[in-house]
C-alpha cells in the first residue's frame, strides 16, 4: 500500500535558524499520529510544508505520492485541515463559508455537513468575524471533515477551547475514523487527547524528530527513576544504556529511561549498586516535561 | 457504562479496557453469552480511538476471555467455575502486587500485611452492607 504521507531529508529555516533538520517521517494508511513538541520546535512548520504552503529548503515532501507544491489542488481535495490560526473569511457568513466549501471539494458530503451543523449549532445567517473562537474553529473543523478527507491534518486543534468544545473535536475526529479510517496527524499540547487519539507519536525537539514510535511502546517501554541527589553523579547515569536524559529536581535526579520499571529497577542495582531507586512508568505530560524541559 | 478511561495515569488504555472486562467477567456482571458493546458504539463515548478497543478486544478473544463469531457481536465466552476462580485470583494477584512490594521495600512483617488485609476486607464489605 502507497503511504500516504513520505517526507524525506527535509530542512526549512527561518533567516539562518534552522527549525527543521533532516527531518524524515513515513505515515501509513489508518494511522493517527500525535506530534508533539515545545512551542517554536516546528509542529506548524512541518504541517505548511506537508500542506505545500512553504517550500523546504531541502528534501521532498509527497503525499498520497504527489507533490503538494506540483500538484496543490490534487492534493488539497483529498486533504481536511483545520490550522493553528484559522483563516477563514472574517466577512462571510457561515452558510456562505460552506457553499465555498462545497463548490471546491466534489466529494463534499451535505448530510455528513448537516449532521454537524445541527450537532454544533452553528447559526448559518452570522458572519465569521461575529462567531466566538470555539464556534470559529468549528467551522473550520465541519469544512475539514465534510468531503469525507483521506488525511486529516489539526494544527493544535484544542488551541483556546473550552473542556466541551474540545471534546467535540475528539468526538468528530472519531466518528470520522469509525466512518471511513481516515488517516490523521494532529499536534496537540493536550497529552490526555494525545493518549485517547494517537496511535503513534512523534515529538521533535531542536530540529530532528527526537521519539517515533508507537503510543502503547512508550507507554510501557520507557520508565522514570527516581534517585536521590548524591547518590551518583548525573554523568554516571547519562553513560548507561538506554539514559534518555538526567536532570536535577531538588532531592532527586530525575533520569528517562527507554526500558520498562521493573527491568530498570534491576539494572541500576546491578550496575550502580542503587537500592533506593524508584523506577515507576511515566505518563505522556512526565515523559514530555523531563525530556523538552530538560535543559531548564 | 460499564467502561471508563483515565489518560494520565499512566497505565495504557488497552490494557486499562482489558483490565475492565476481565473485572467484569470475574465479578459475574459480564456473563458467558453476554454481548459485548461495538468498537464503534464505545469509541465516541469513551472518547478513544477505535483502533485502541479492537486492540483490547483482540487481545481478550486470545486469552478466551470474549469469542469471535462471523458476523455476529462479540459475546463473553463460556467458562467453567474453575477458570472464573482462576481469573478472580488472576486481578487480584495484579493488584495486589504494588502493595506487596511496598510492604516488602518497608520491612513490613508478612502476619502484619495479611492482618491489614483482612481489616481492610472487613471494612470493604461492611461499606456494601451500609
Amino acid at each position: 500500500m502507497m503511504n500516504v504521507l513520505e517526507v524525506r531529508d527535509l530542512n526549512r529555516g527561518f533567516g539562518g535558524r534552522t527549525v527543521l533538520g533532516n527531518l524524515g517521517l513515513t505515515v501509513e494508511s489508518g494511522e493517527v499520529v500525535g506530534l508533539l513538541g515545545r512551542n517554536g520546535a516546528g509542529k506548524t512548520t512541518l504541517i505548511r510544508l506537508i500542506m505545500g504552503m512553504l517550500a523546504p529548503n531541502q528534501g521532498t515532501v509527497r503525499v498520497f505520492g504527489l507533490d503538494p507544491r506540483q500538484d496543490p489542488v490534487a492534493v488539497r481535495r483529498r486533504i481536511g485541515f483545520v490550522a493553528e490560526d484559522q483563516e477563514l473569511p472574517a466577512f462571510m457568513t457561515v452558510g456562505r463559508v460552506l457553499d465555498l466549501h462545497r463548490e471546491l471539494f466534489p466529494d463534499w458530503q451535505e448530510e455528513a455537513a448537516d449532521d454537524l451543523l445541527a450537532r454544533f449549532e452553528l447559526p448559518v445567517g452570522r458572519k465569521i468575524s461575529d462567531l466566538s473562537r470555539g464556534q470559529a474553529r468549528q467551522v473550520a473543523l465541519l469544512c475539514a471533515v465534510s468531503h469525507r478527507p483521506e488525511l486529516l491534518i489539526l494544527d493544535e486543534p484544542a488551541g483556546g477551547l473550552d473542556p466541551v468544545a474540545r471534546r467535540e473535536f475528539l468526538e468528530t475526529s472519531i466518528r470520522l475514523l469509525n466512518e471511513t479510517g481516515t488517516t490523521i496527524l494532529f499536534s496537540s499540547h493536550h497529552m490526555g487527547d494525545v493518549e485517547r487519539m494517537a496511535s503513534r507519536l512523534v515529538m521533535i525537539h531542536e530540529t530532528q524528530k527526537w521519539i517515533d514510535s508507537p503510543l502503547d511502546d512508550i507507554r510501557e517501554g520507557y520508565c522514570l527513576a527516581l534517585v536521590p541527589a548524591g547518590a551518583v553523579p548525573a554523568a554516571t547515569m547519562l553513560a548507561l544504556e538506554d539514559c534518555l536524559c538526567v536532570r536535577e529536581r531538588g532531592p532527586s535526579l530525575h533520569a528517562v529511561f527507554a526500558r520498562d520499571a521493573e527491568s530498570c529497577t534491576r539494572e541500576l542495582e546491578k550496575n550502580l549498586g542503587l537500592t533506593e531507586a524508584a523506577c515507576r512508568p511515566l505518563s505522556l505530560e512526565d515523559m514530555f516535561l523531563e525530556l523538552a524541559g530538560r535543559d531548564a | 457504562m460499564l467502561f471508563y478511561v483515565d489518560p494520565g495515569s499512566g497505565v495504557p488504555i488497552f490494557r486499562q479496557l482489558m483490565d475492565q472486562v476481565r473485572t467484569h467477567v470475574a465479578g459475574g456482571v459480564l456473563k458467558p453469552g453476554d454481548e459485548m458493546p461495538s468498537i464503534r458504539s464505545l469509541s465516541v463515548p469513551l472518547g478513544v480511538n477505535p483502533m485502541t478497543i479492537s486492540k483490547a478486544y483482540n487481545l481478550l478473544v486470545h486469552e478466551g476471555v470474549l469469542e469471535r463469531r462471523p458476523g455476529l457481536p462479540l459475546v463473553v465466552a463460556e467458562h467453567d467455575a474453575g477458570d472464573l476462580a482462576d481469573r478472580r485470583r488472576e486481578q487480584l494477584r495484579a493488584s495486589l502486587a504494588p502493595a506487596a512490594q511496598m510492604a516488602y521495600r518497608m520491612g513490613v512483617e508478612p502476619l502484619e500485611a495479611e492482618a491489614l488485609f483482612r481489616e481492610l476486607l472487613a471494612a470493604a464489605a461492611a461499606e456494601e452492607d451500609e
